[in-house]
Parts: C-alpha cells; structure tokens; sequence
C-alpha cells in the first residue's frame, strides 16, 4: 500500500512536472481517429487515381496489415500475429529504439505503404506532412518522431518485400482477354467498351484462403433464350426491373453502385465521375462501426484488417469465378435479342458478371464484422453522402449485405443467379476467414 | 530603320502561296458568328454547338462579281454584294433575307428553277429544343432580291441539317438534292450497322427530286426509293458530289462523324444510288468533318481529300484521344462497320473504281481537329493544293480532362444542379486556337504544308469557300470563324504574277440549263487539266461557280473540252489565257456516247482460301506495333509427281491442315489423294521450299513452322520435313527439328559439293517482341543430315536468298528482317561467312524488310538486290538522320522484356504506345505520369523510364522505310534506288521477277493488315507491275489487276501469263497479265 502510494507520488511528480511541456500529442496518438483519417485520406486518393474494385482491396489491405503487425507488437498480449495465419506472412521485426511510439509507428507505415501502392503520392505526403507537424506543434518531441517513423519505415519494407511476391506485378503484363465470338460470353459494353479489368487476378496470392478456387460456385445456368428457359427467365427478370422503375429499387440501386469510374458521353464532352468501390464502401461501414462501437486506436486497426482481409480474399474468389465462367453481361444480350435501347440504371462494369462481385464481398465483409461486433448491429450508412446519396439504415451488417447484392438486379447489371451465388461464396470465404484468421487473443 | 528590315524580311519569308487577310473596315464584311451558349443549348446539350457556320460564294446579280452569303448559328446571316476590288456591301435586309437567330448551318448557292439566277439554300438545326425553324429557299427575284419560297418548293425539311448539295441525278437538266441531316445524341453504344436501314425524320439524309423539267414546280421526297440511308445513324458533316467512277452520272460523298462510315453513293443512272464505299475504299477517315473531290496528281481521275482530327502538335497528340483500342476497333468491325482511322484521308482515285488511301505518305494526315478542306490551284502553277481549316471552341478530347479535370458529381448532375455543373464543365473544357494548313502541291504526289508563311493565323475556323473575288486571275478564299470576324484572305501569293491563268463560267441553253456537274478538259503543253463544275464542298459550304485552271509557265492552250452532264461534248479553241471565258453551251452539239469506264476483270478464284486463327498477339504484348502471329499462307510450286507439271503445297495457319494440289495437263489443279496433311493441323505454315535433300533426283520438301501463341519450344513450333518417296509421296521424317516462330527458309549449295546446305533464319523469340532469336546456316554432311556451321541472332529474318553476289563462284547469303539492315553475309569459302553488310554499303538499310530477291536488272552482270519494305505510306517516318528506335529492356524488373519504340514526330521524338498501353505493361510509370499532360512532355526513353540510353539491354532502329532496288556495281557500295512512289504505297510482301529478257519485269504483291490499329492497315496498294529498260531504268508501273484492300503475301507464276497470288484469311485467287 505505502509503495502504491508513493509511486503515486512520484508520477504525480512527474506528471507535474511534465506539465510544464506540451503533451497533447499523446492524447493525439491515442485517438483512433488519427487512424480513420488516415484511411480516409488512403480512400480519397483510390477514388481520384481511379482503381478497379479488386486492386482498391489490395491498396487498402497491406497498409493495414502493416499497421495491426506494429499494435500486435505493442499488444502481444491482446493480439496474435498473423505468421502462419496469412500466407507468406512472416513476422515483422520488433521496435528497437525505446523512443518508438507504436501509434505513430502504424500510422507511418499504414501512409508509407499506402503511398507506394496509389499513383498520387503528393497527396498522401500531404496529408502526412501535416499529421506530423500538427502533432508536433502539440510537443511530439523530435526523437520521438524520428524513431517512430524510422520504424515504420522498417515495417513498411517489410511488408513491401512480403505485397511484391503476391504476383501482382506479374500480371500486369499478362494477356488481356481475347473476345470469344459465342453469344454466353462476355463482350465488352458501353459506352466505352473497356478491356475487361483483371482477368488473371487469380493468380494473385491469397491472405487466408488456400487459393483462389477454394469456394467455386456451382455453374451458372446454361445461356438459354428459349423463352421460359431458366436462363431467360432471369435475363427477362433483369430487362424488367434493372432500369429503376421502381423508386424504392431505383434508391437502393444507385445507393450501392460503387463504381469507381462512370463514364459520360454528354453532348460533344466526355467525362468520368468516380466514387468508391464495393470494397470501399465496407472501409467506411468499418469506419461508422468502430465509431459507434467507441473501439479504441488498436481495436479501429483490428477490425479494418479483418474486413480488408475478407474483401481481399472476396475479390480473389470471386474474380476467379468472373473468369472462369466468362458470361455474358445481360445488357449485351438484351441489347442484341430482345431491346436494342435497353439501358441499365447502372452502368455495366468492365468485367463477366458471374458471381457478382459486390455480393460476394459484401458477404464475407459483413460476416467479419458480425464477429467483431455482433449482430444486430444497427447504424446508418453515410458513407455516400459525398458521392451525393442519401443515408441509408440497416439493422445488422448482413441487412447491408443482403441489400447491397440485390442492388445489383435493380441496376441492371445482374442476373439474380450471380446474385444468389454470389452471396453463398461470400459466405463461406467469409466464415473461412472467420475460423481462419484469428486475432484477437481469447 | 530596324521596322523596315523586319518588314524585309517578312516578305522574304513569304510561301509560294500566301495569303492576306483584308480588314472588315476595308471590305465591309461585317459579320461574326457569335455564340452564347446558355443552360439549355450548349455543347453538352447539342454535340455540334460548336461546328460554326458556313459560307455560300456566287454571283447572285450576274455582274461577274461573286457575292457571299454567312450563316450564324445563334445571330442572322448575312448577304454581301461585291461592289468590286474587294469592297462589299451589307443587302441582308433588303435582299429580303429573313433576320432572325434561328441556328443556321450549311448553305449553297445553285440555280434550282433554270431562271438563270442563282437562289440560295440554307440548312436549319431546325427541330430540337428551343431551336425551331425549316430550311430555307431563298428564290432569287432579280434585282438583289430573294423569295423565301422552301414550302412553295417542297424543300422546308424541319430537323437536323448539316447540308445540301444539288445535282442532277438523273441528267434531265434539273437540280435535284440530296439534304444531308445529323443525329445529335451521343453514341453510348455502336449497335448493328444495319440499323441504318431504319429511318428517322429528323437526322435521316433525303433526296428530292425536282419535277421542273415535267413542269412542276416542286421537289417530291424520293428518299425511300433513291437507294440512299436516312437513319440516325448518320452523323453527316461532309457532303460533296462528283463523277466518281466517270460514267457520266454523277455520285455523292457522305462524311459522317463517329462510328459510321462514310457513305459513297454511286449513281446507278436509273434514279437509284448504290453505297459503295466498301468495294471503292479500303479505309476512310473516322470523324469526317469536311471533304473535298479533285485532282491531285493531273492524272484525270478524281481525287478525294477527307478531314478528321489527328493533332500534328506532339504534346497534343500525347494528351488527345486518338485511334480506337485494337479492341474497340474489333468490336466496330464485328457489328459491321468499315475500318476507319482519325487522321486525314486522301483517297488518291486509281481509275479503276478504287482508291489508294496515301495520306501519311503525303504527310496530308494531321492537321488537328479540321473542318473545311478545298482543294484548288491557289498558286496556279497547275497543281492543286489543298486549303484546310481548323481550330476548336472547344478540345472535348483530352484526356486529362476526361480523367481528372471533369471531376463532377454526378447524382447531383443526375439530380438537381445540371445547368450549373454543366456550365462548370464546359468552361474547365480546353480550347486550341490554330493556324489554317495549306498543303502546296509540288507535283509527284508531293506537299508543302504552310501556314504562318502563308499568312495564316491563329483562328476558330469553320466553313469557307473560294472565289476570285477581285477577278484578278488568283482564288481569295472567305472563312466563317467562330466568335471572330469573318476573314476575307487574298491570294497574294509571291508567283502569281508570274504564272499565267486561264478560267471559266459554263452557261447552259434552252435544252439543257444546268451546269454543275460539267466536265471540263483541258489541253495545254502535250498535257491535259481537268475540272469538274462542282460548288458545294468544304463544310457547310459552296464556293464558286468559275473554273479556274493554273496554268504555271504554260504560255498557251490548245483547246477546253466541255463534257455537258447530258452526254454532249463541246470543243472549244483559240481561247487567249490570263482572262476568264464564258463558255456558252452550242445548240447543235451530237450526243457523243460517253467511254464508260468499265472494269475488265481478269482475276479468277482460286481454289485454295486461308483462314488465320484468332489470335491477337496484342493482348499479350501490349507494346507490339504488328502481329507476328499471322503470317503465311506459303506456297510451294514444284513438281513433286515427276510428271514435268509444277504442283502446288500450300501451307496454311493453325487450325487448317496444308495442301497439296498437283497440276493437271489442262492447267488446273487437284487435290493429291496421296499425301493428305490432316496430322498438321497444329502448325502455322510460314515458309516451305522444295528441293531433293538426298540427291535421289525426287523433290522433297521442309516446310517450317511459326507463330506466337505459345511460349518457346512449344511443340507446335516445330519445323517438318518430308522425304519424297520417288512416287510423289511425301512422308514425314521423323526426327526432331527446330522449334521455333520460323521466317524463312532457303537452300543453296554454298560449298559446292553438289549437296543442298541449308538457311534456317527465325522471325522472333515468341512473347519476346524485338528480342532476335538464333539463325542457323547449316551444312549438308551428304546423307541427309546437317551440321550447324553458324549461328547467329541475326535480326527478326523474315527473308533470306542464297546467291554469289561478288561473282566468285561461292553462294553468298542475303537477309532481311524487321529492325535490321538488308544483311550480307559473304562466303569466305571453308564454310565460313562474313558480314559485309557495312562494306557493301547497306549499313544505313535498317528497315521492316518482308521480302528479299535478286536479279540482274541493269544487265551489268551482277546481280542486284531488290527488297520489300513497310513503305512510305506508314504513320511513322524514319530515316538515318531520324531513326525509328525499339528499346528492349526488363525496365520494370518484372522479368519479361518491354518493347518500348520511339519515334520522330513532326520533329519531336515521341513514344509510340500510348501512355495507357504504357502503364498496362510497366505500372510504375503511371507513379511517374500522374496526367496526361506530364507525360506529353515525353521527349526520350530517358524521359519515359528513367534509364539512359547506354544502360538499356538492346537498342534497335529502322532508318529506311522505303522499297528498294540496290544496284550492284560490282565494285564498291550498292547503289541505293528507291522503287517508284506507287511501289512506295504499301508494304511489299514478294516479288515475281520476270529475267527472261534484259528489260526486266517485276511484278510485287503488297498490303499489310496486321498492324496494330495505332499503325493502321497498309491496303493502298496490293500489286503491281514494274518494267524497266535494259539499263535498269524504270519505264512504267502498272497496277495489277487485283482487289486492293487484300491481306496479299505471295505471288507464284503457274504459267506463261498466270499468276497465283495467296491471300492471308482470304480466298487465293489468279490472274493474267500480258507478256
């Protein structure tokens, strides 16, 4: 008891003493929300250098990882480190210098790497002069700064080393898809007849699955035009409804389209509107959910790897499928068989339709976040405000999921097939994910 | 002081052509067509906001003075009379022309009742939006007065009119007029090309035919039945009319912008028009703004000259949208449309209803975003020169602004705040400010581009039109600008004075009025000039109705030959030159029956046809500028059977099994039932030769394999050779031989033991475009196998010729390729060779060579080498001084090589792919390139990656594109001699060389279909024939009978006058020529 005491004593000395000196950096450091803007800031820039859904969830999901690695170091007894759980990953070096603060140090590799992954990089080193001079200007002391970032430095190379062997270099360079002349599959659509994005996505290195195959949804249905076929009957389905005639459908459609790049031929004048991806839009779920949630500076980054974790893994799965089936858009086949004028709400994305990619991670997103959170996890999406949509409320993270799938028959770019599929793959990459990948210490 | 001698030396840097702009205070030509867009007409609102207005040039009183009528688009037209020496007086008002700011667009000046007097059409966007109005017919009244009489007459069309063109579709002695209308929405998708079958009472073309010769007064819509579309699929821009096909009746061309082609209606002479601009036309110009017909080369056929807009400035062109994705490209063909490229065209008329498409030969192809071509002789020294306007309110087409400058929000532009965002973004949209181009024709298909020398300026120009409007014996030239003053140039070129003139107005008579479609000839110095009456051309304009001929030192005329559109032809002389005529048409002319210009076809199907594989070598080599996946067909004429007739093997792609055809003593051919392919399926024939491997006196025969499918070494890369059994049976021998993409193959016995030896030279590393694989020079050991005696990455070989070129009795071994020099390798004797390419001066022949043979052709007893290039009618230019340069390196550490090509551009070393194939193969530049704009600036591979030239793993060049002859005189370096400019057209794929007399006869199959679409399709020329004297002089080219837009790769002479020519993924077809 007289030690407890005296130690008070003693901090409450120094604390006294330290008063003396600024030290609202510190409170700075704690706050998760040096984090959120940190992904936002990372959200902002994918969004202006225009990234297709799958490589958005690639430029989210190393950064993060980079950062969870550094709060697994600070928290080891909180959290588990990824080695052996994620493919490839081997554990980060541990900090050195005792002046490294691990907020700051996962805040330094989180831009680091973020940087090195978007086009822009002014416009993340922007935003990070300036978290650095703020929090300075609130008595960051120099040394501190310079070991934290020093190490992040060291971590970002780290987790460098570990993204450049995941084949995405690689692919770049690998063929592009010929068009197969038979009417199921897939042909470029307008307005602008963009090559088909990702075809060997595939081949891309997955984080928990053991690749990309390992959820293969059944076949789609046969392409059919006989009328009542099963497959007309879908692809009648999409003509009627994926124009937004009903308001209801029309909201929910517009609310979860999630483009990055919408094409306008206007007149003479071309222009491109760009928003979030899919992916994107569940980064901004989790940033609503661990707000509402009050999660802490390390409980934010914990629940952003396990939902980039899930959309990445969601991509591959669902990419694979995209590619292997190679089925026709239904605005291609409405086009040529049934009403040249048909134009969906949407408009159709550079790439197959089967399984729907919105459905699919949407899935596997929403199940990682019923795990950390639960269900019945009610909130109100804003994510969209920005992009100009309304807020839209959901009772659980599944509710979102669910309606972000059907979104896809009200916008014209789904047959309900994929939809449903869609959502089935989802589900079982994000329950693999969920047994699979385990980072918070029981 | 100082003043004067800049004065000086202005004038000193005067252009053969020049122009001067005549103040409006001096003129009186007040008139600027102002635009002020508002939220509801804008150019988001309506594609063609920006188009500008058009110019009408004819003599409306009969004074001998060409009068000019503007159109404005949101502001009155208006008509000005010439009161003479270039001063003109406003009579809008008085002249009864309707003052309101209705959207004119087009208009013309023709005589449509026969009154004699020349009445004035104009073209309305007359029904959309608020825009409301018809077209207008002002009947000219006489006295400078006009009767707005379109409904009277039956022309008061309310839609989407560009223009109309009046002619005499049937030669009854009328006008009739084909009323060119526009879509106006955007193209989101391309849809069938047979939804132009559908018509649309708003932008769909009409024809109406004027009933005033059965003496009705009245135009009665024949649109249905005239053969012509009227859908909305038409985007037409250009209109003008021409004899085409010189069969007395006269035909019409349509430019339409986007993804529709252009129309080229032939008048079938029975009131119908049949679109021929497939079979006439290999490729057109994509955004077809303006057009022009007339003769370029004084050849007498009928040259066509076709706007779009290429940019020629390197930074624009780096940051503007250009040519269509292969892919795109390859869906427009897919739902039937026409190969189209966004560059200038000039269709240069073959006299045989086709055209050669020659604009990047003559440099014609760029001049940015254009609207208004004319083409005339505005220096009068006999050649016509070509006058094109340009300029854009607003660039819509760069790509910074499509990507990034554009940012809008669009649920809020969907929603609520339209007008405003709209606003936003139409004033974020770049605008160029460019100078007008003339291209000055120096003869020989040759052109001078001028501009500041020529007086011209920076400008918004639209429409314009041409006139002697000071009858001083030059053309002036008026052009409707937007938001500026209207300019009034005079032709003040520096020469003028010196070269002399003669010109013409034709008046028709009681029996037939109507001129315009008249054929004048005329013959001067041993040489004929021709001229057809023809007003409406350019854009959205019509000049005037003099003919004016230059006539350069041409001091006197033997006579003009007046063709009337009726078939009646008027001969005049003894007419005095540097003054105008009037040519009033004789009463008692005899019909005279017109030559019609028909087309003797000597060319039969043969029956072989080629299917090339579907495969794009693009989507896995995004930086290739050519497919190395499509090579062949490859014959082999020889006689396999022993019976003394040549048999055929023919060698096809993947997928077909080969040939083998024997000759039948009538001259056909069968298949042989005994040697049937079926098992090689799985290659791709490149070349093949026969020859008797074992000297058992019997033909057998290699044929080697190629492609660029598979990685290396794949199985079906492999070279085969078959034994002849001394039957005509020819068995597979099984051992195993190079796999790799082949090139060529050609035997010789270099070391003269009696045994074949054998070259073995390959096109190309598969997956690895530029890298040179290994060739092989190999030995026959006498029993029927061979040991390598050198091997050598030589170049990309595509072609190889044994043959003793120093006269020592010893086969030397010439070879050709992509991105090397024509290769000579000399025989040294003891089986060595060695490289005397520099010694024989070919060091500078670096070139896209397809082709190598060899010859005596100037009978010195030596023989000389004649190779095929790419030509000089490709989008690149490349010579020693300005090399076209392949840099191969692994630059982004990813372990494949990347091909990157530069290349000179109008004085600027630029890259060739794009920057987004740039950054689809090496991601990192995109870091390095974040717009558009920085990468512009592009100026070399340091720029681009980063690495110095010194530093990269191979560097290669093309420094000759052109077809050569090089002469070999025994001693010292070849003589380099160009083949002739027709030669020059396409790429050269093989030559026939006909030795049998000492005046040699070369014949060559051409055209290239497999460039990259940024490239474009070599299909001006498919073949033809070249004739020289003993000397080795050429005396005269003909062009061979056959199709002209082939994918043609072999010829091979089966008889006396027959040849075989083979046609990759097409129908292989004969065809006879004289001895």
């Amino acid at each position: 008891m007289k030690s407890i005491i005296l130690n008070c004593i003693l901090a409450c000395i120094i604390l006294l003493g330290s008063c003396k000196e600024n030290i609202a950096y510190k409170e700075k450091l704690q706050d998760p929300e040096l984090f959120q803007s940190s992904m936002k800031k990372l959200t902002d820039v994918i969004v202006y250098d225009i990234f297709s859904p799958p490589v958005a969830s690639r430029v989210y999901m190393y950064p993060t990882i980079a950062s969870y690695s550094i709060m697994q170091k600070a928290h080891p007894e909180k959290y588990n480190s990824l080695q052996g759980q994620i493919n490839d990953f081997t554990d980060i070096p541990d900090p050195t210098d005792e002046d490294v603060d691990m907020n700051l140090a996962a805040i330094h590799a989180f831009l680091t790497i973020g940087k090195e992954l978007i086009f822009s990089e002014n416009r993340i080193e922007e935003f990070q002069n300036k978290i650095y001079s703020d929090l300075q200007e609130t008595g960051l002391p120099e040394n501190i700064l310079e070991a934290s970032t020093r190490y992040g430095d060291e971590v970002a190379k780290h987790i460098l080393a570990w993204a450049n062997t995941d084949m995405y270099k690689q692919t770049r360079t690998y063929p592009k898809y010929t068009i197969l002349e038979e009417p199921q599959y897939w042909k470029p659509t307008p307005p602008d007849y963009m090559d088909g994005i990702e075809p060997s996505w595939n081949k891309i290195r997955t984080l928990v699955l053991d690749s990309a195959g390992q959820f293969p949804p059944k076949p789609p249905l046969p392409y059919d035009l006989t009328e009542g076929s099963p497959f007309h009957k879908q692809l009648m389905q999409v003509y009627e409804e994926g124009t937004g005639i009903d308001a209801n459908k029309k909201d929910i459609a517009s609310f979860w389209d999630c483009n990055p790049y919408v094409s306008h031929h206007q007149g003479h004048a071309m222009f491109a509107t760009k928003k979030i991806s899919p992916g994107g839009h569940w980064i901004g779920i989790t940033a609503i959910a661990s707000r509402k949630a009050n999660s802490n500076f390390d409980e934010t980054i914990n629940a952003y790897t396990n939902v980039t974790t899930a959309l990445y893994d969601g991509f591959i799965s669902c990419w694979d499928e995209k590619w292997r089936s190679l089925l026709v858009r239904p605005e291609t086949v409405i086009n040529e068989h049934i009403d040249e004028q048909w134009v969906p709400l949407l408009q159709t994305p550079p790439f197959p339709e089967y399984t729907s990619g919105h459905s699919v991670i949407s899935r596997s997103a929403a199940i990682t976040l019923t795990r950390l959170y639960g269900d019945n996890f009610a909130f109100a999406d804003t994510t969209e405000l920005e992009y100009g949509l309304p807020v839209r409320s959901f009772k659980s993270f599944l509710h979102a999921s669910e309606e972000a799938a059907i979104s896809r028959l009200y916008g014209g770019i789904h047959y309900i097939m994929a939809i449903e599929e869609g959502i089935k793959q989802g589900e079982k990459v994000g329950l693999h994910i969920s047994k699979n990948l385990v980072t918070l210490k029981k | 002081m100082g003043c004067d001698k800049k004065k000086d030396a202005i004038s000193k840097d005067k252009a053969a052509i020049y122009f001067e702009a005549v103040p409006a205070d001096s003129s009186g030509i007040h008139f600027t067509n102002q635009l002020t867009p508002s939220a509801d007409l804008n150019i988001i609102e309506y594609l063609y906001y920006y188009n500008g207005g058009g110019v009408a040039i004819g003599d409306i009183n009969n004074d001998g003075l060409d009068d000019i009528y503007f159109t404005a688009n949101q502001t009155p037209d208006k008509l000005f009379l010439n009161l003479g020496n270039l001063k003109f007086k406003e009579i809008t008002k008085e002249a009864g022309i309707l003052i309101d700011n209705t959207w004119s667009s087009g208009v013309t000046m023709e005589d449509i009742n026969n009154d004699g007097l020349l009445d004035i059409y104009v073209s309305k966007v007359g029904n959309y939006k608020n825009l409301k109005a018809h077209n207008l017919l002002y009947i000219n009244k006489g006295n400078n007065t006009f009767e707005e009489s379109a409904k009277t007459y039956g022309l008061d069309f309310s839609g989407l009119s560009t223009q109309a063109a009046f002619l005499d579709y049937d030669n009854d002695g009328d006008m009739d007029v084909y009323l060119m209308n526009h879509s106006i929405h955007t193209p989101r998708s391309y849809g069938s090309s047979s939804k132009r079958e559908i018509s649309d009472d708003l932008a769909g073309d009409r024809f109406y035919e004027n009933k005033l010769e059965e003496g009705i007064i009245k135009f009665v819509d024949v649109t249905e039945n005239s053969g012509i579309f009227s859908s909305a699929l038409g985007y037409g821009l250009a209109i003008t009319t021409s004899d085409i096909n010189n069969d007395g009746y006269i035909d019409i061309y349509i430019g339409n912008d986007f993804h529709e082609n252009d129309y080229l209606y032939i008048n079938q002479g029975d009131k119908t028009f049949k679109e021929s601009i497939a079979s006439y036309i290999s490729h057109t110009s994509r955004f077809t703004m303006g057009v022009d017909i007339a003769d370029l080369n004084n050849d007498l056929n009928q040259d066509i000259f076709s706007l779009d807009m290429m940019p020629f400035d390197h930074e624009i062109f780096l940051k503007s949208g250009g040519e269509d994705t292969d892919k795109i490209a390859q869906i427009k063909k897919n739902y039937g449309f026409e190969t189209q490229y966004a560059r200038n065209t000039l269709q240069l008329n073959r006299g045989n209803n086709t055209f050669a498409e020659i604009a990047l030969m003559t440099e014609t192809h760029a001049t940015d975003w254009s609207w208004s071509t004319l083409i005339q002789d505005f220096d009068n020294d006999s050649f016509n020169d070509i006058y094109i306007t340009n300029g854009i309110y607003k660039r819509s087409n760069d790509l910074d602004y499509i990507s990034y400058l554009s940012n809008v929000d669009f649920s809020e532009y969907n929603q609520t705040k339209q007008n405003e965002l709209e606003l936003k973004l139409i004033e974020e949209m770049p605008t160029i400010k460019l100078s007008n181009i003339i291209f000055r024709n120096t003869g020989n298909l040759k052109f001078e581009k001028l501009t500041e020398t020529a007086g011209q300026f920076p400008s918004y120009s639209n429409g314009s039109a041409y006139s002697d409007l000071d009858n001083d014996g030059d053309l002036d030239i008026v052009i409707n600008t937007i938001n500026e003053p209207a300019l009034l140039l005079e032709n003040k070129s520096p020469e003028i004075i010196k070269n002399n003139y003669i010109g013409f107005s034709l008046v028709g008579d009681r029996e037939f009025k109507n001129t315009t479609g008249s054929k004048v000839y005329l013959f001067a110095d041993g040489k004929q000039f021709y001229k057809e009456l023809t007003v409406t051309k350019g854009f959205q304009s019509s000049s005037s109705r003099k003919i004016n001929f230059g006539l350069g030192a041409i001091n006197k005329i033997d006579s003009v030959k007046v063709y009337w559109l009726d078939g009646k032809i008027q001969l005049v002389k003894n007419l005095p030159i540097n003054t105008y005529h009037r040519i009033s048409r004789n009463m008692d002319l005899k019909e005279e029956s017109i030559s019609k210009n028909k087309i003797e076809t000597k060319v039969n199907p043969f029956i072989y046809t080629h299917f090339e594989n579907t495969f794009v070598d693009y989507e896995r080599e995004a930086l290739m500028p050519e497919k190395l996946s499509s090579e062949g067909p490859v014959g082999v004429s020889a006689d396999f059977n022993g019976d003394g007739l040549d048999d055929l093997y023919i060698g096809g792609a993947r997928n077909q099994a080969p040939l083998l055809l024997l000759k039948q003593y009538d001259g056909t051919f069968t298949e042989d039932p005994k040697n049937k392919f079926t098992q090689e399926i799985p290659y791709e024939d490149v070349d093949a030769i026969a020859f008797d491997l074992e000297n058992d006196g019997d033909l057998d025969l290699y044929v080697m394999s190629g492609g660029n499918e598979w990685g290396e070494q794949d199985a079906s890369y492999e070279d085969r050779l078959y034994i002849n059994d001394g039957n005509g049976k020819l068995n597979r021998f099984p051992a195993s031989l190079i796999k790799t993409n082949g090139g060529s193959i050609s035997v010789g016995d270099f070391d003269g033991d009696g045994f074949n030896d054998i070259f073995i030279g390959n096109r190309s590393v598969p997956g690895a475009y530029g890298l040179s694989p290994y060739s092989y020079i190999l030995k026959s050991n006498q029993k029927g196998s061979f040991t390598i005696v050198e091997q050598f990455r030589f170049g990309m070989v595509t072609d190889s010729q044994w043959a003793d070129l120093n006269n020592d009795k010893l086969l030397d071994l010439i070879l050709v390729g992509d991105w090397m020099p024509i290769t000579i390798l000399i025989n040294q004797g003891n089986d060595k060779f060695k490289d005397e390419t520099k010694a024989y001066g070919l060091a500078d022949s670096y070139g896209m060579w397809n082709t190598v043979a060899v010859a005596d052709i100037d009978n010195n007893g030596r023989l000389d080498i004649l190779g095929g290039n790419a030509g000089l009618n490709f989008k690149i230019k490349a010579t020693p001084e300005n090399p076209m340069k392949l840099f191969i390196d692994d630059f982004d550490n990813n372990g494949q090589p990347d091909p990157i090509i530069f290349y000179d551009f109008f004085g600027n070393n630029v890259p060739f792919a794009s920057k987004d194939k740039l950054v689809q193969q090496l991601p990192y530049l995109k870091k390095k390139f974040l717009d558009y704009n920085s990468f512009s600036k592009i100026n070399s591979i340091t720029d681009l990656t980063g690495k110095e030239e010194k530093d990269i793993m191979e560097i290669k060049k093309i420094t000759e594109l052109r077809s050569m002859i090089y002469l070999n005189p025994g001693s010292d370096n070849f003589k380099a001699v160009p083949l002739p400019t027709e030669a020059q057209m396409s790429s050269i794929e093989d030559f026939y060389i006909d030795s049998s007399k000492k005046s040699k006869k070369i014949i060559f199959v051409g055209n290239y279909l497999d460039y990259t679409v940024e490239l474009g399709n070599s299909d001006a020329n498919s073949g033809g024939i070249l004739n020289f004297d003993a000397t080795g002089s050429l005396i005269s080219f003909e062009y061979l009978p056959i199709p002209n837009s082939i994918n043609a790769r072999q010829i091979i002479k089966l008889e006396e006058t027959k040849y075989l020519v083979l046609v990759n993924n097409d129908g292989a077809f004969t065809f006879e020529v004289l001895k």
